[in-house]
């Protein structure tokens, strides 16, 4: 048993709006090859940056599980025969699920912190730099 | 005399401060991992042509510039970010 991480992008129109629908297709896939899912979310129906199979529009669900490595491609090899799912990635994560759902938490935290002290700083910047213009005139004189 | 010296050193420091060694701001936050889900800080580390963006312009240490090559183009596979263009 190893854990995995997985993402899958799902064609939105494939089952109407019934996207409890959608969500089942690809659960019942990682139950049929063994996947003890830990975390099963799904993201918003977002806009594709390029388009893929001609869907401009997509569902992206991820999931967290633990299978045994044995039964990895053919998770994949099922995937690609699907046709609600546009697109898969399923990567073996390094740590455990727990240190590993810690580790993003911590991440999302520091970038935000660091981009609200970015911000701070250039919104302190201008300030200044308003002020050494004037500095800069009078120190001519 | 004093105080344009005074001004004339406020603003020598002000313009060293741009030129300051940075240092890596991943290995500033203490994060283990870069992760390849959040749209927003990959945004950030490309250039307007979705371009990674190079370690001379973002700062970024070697460990983690290898890190968020990898971030990058796992999403880019997924298509969260563009190949190319904006």
């Amino acid at each position: 048993m190893y854990p995995y991480e997985a993402m899958f992008l799902v064609d939105p129109v494939k089952h109407g709006e019934d996207a409890a629908a959608t969500e089942k297709v690809v659960s019942a896939l990682l139950e049929k090859h063994g996947a003890k899912v830990t975390r099963f979310e799904k993201w918003d129906d977002r806009k594709l940056a390029y388009d893929i199979k001609g869907h401009k529009r997509g569902i992206y669900l991820l999931a967290l599980f633990e299978m045994p490595g044995a039964n990895l491609a053919s998770l994949r090899g099922d995937c690609e025969l699907n046709e609600t799912i546009l697109r898969q990635l399923i990567l073996r994560l390094d740590t455990d699920i727990p240190t590993y759902l810690e580790q993003c938490a911590k991440y999302q935290e520091k970038t935000r912190e660091e981009l609200e002290s970015r911000r701070a700083a250039r919104r302190e910047d201008e300030e200044q730099g308003e002020e050494g213009i004037e500095d800069f005139a009078s120190v001519q004189e | 005399m004093r105080e344009k010296r005074e001004k004339r050193e406020k603003r020598d420091k002000k313009k060293f401060k741009r030129f300051q060694a940075r240092t890596c701001r991943f290995e500033r936050m203490g994060v283990e991992l870069i992760d390849w889900k959040d749209v927003a800080t990959l945004q950030r580390l490309c250039t307007g042509q979705s371009m990674v963006l190079a370690r001379k312009r973002s700062g970024t240490s070697a460990l983690f510039q290898r890190k968020v090559k990898e971030a990058i183009k796992r999403a880019r596979f997924m298509a969260l970010i563009p190949y190319e263009g904006s």
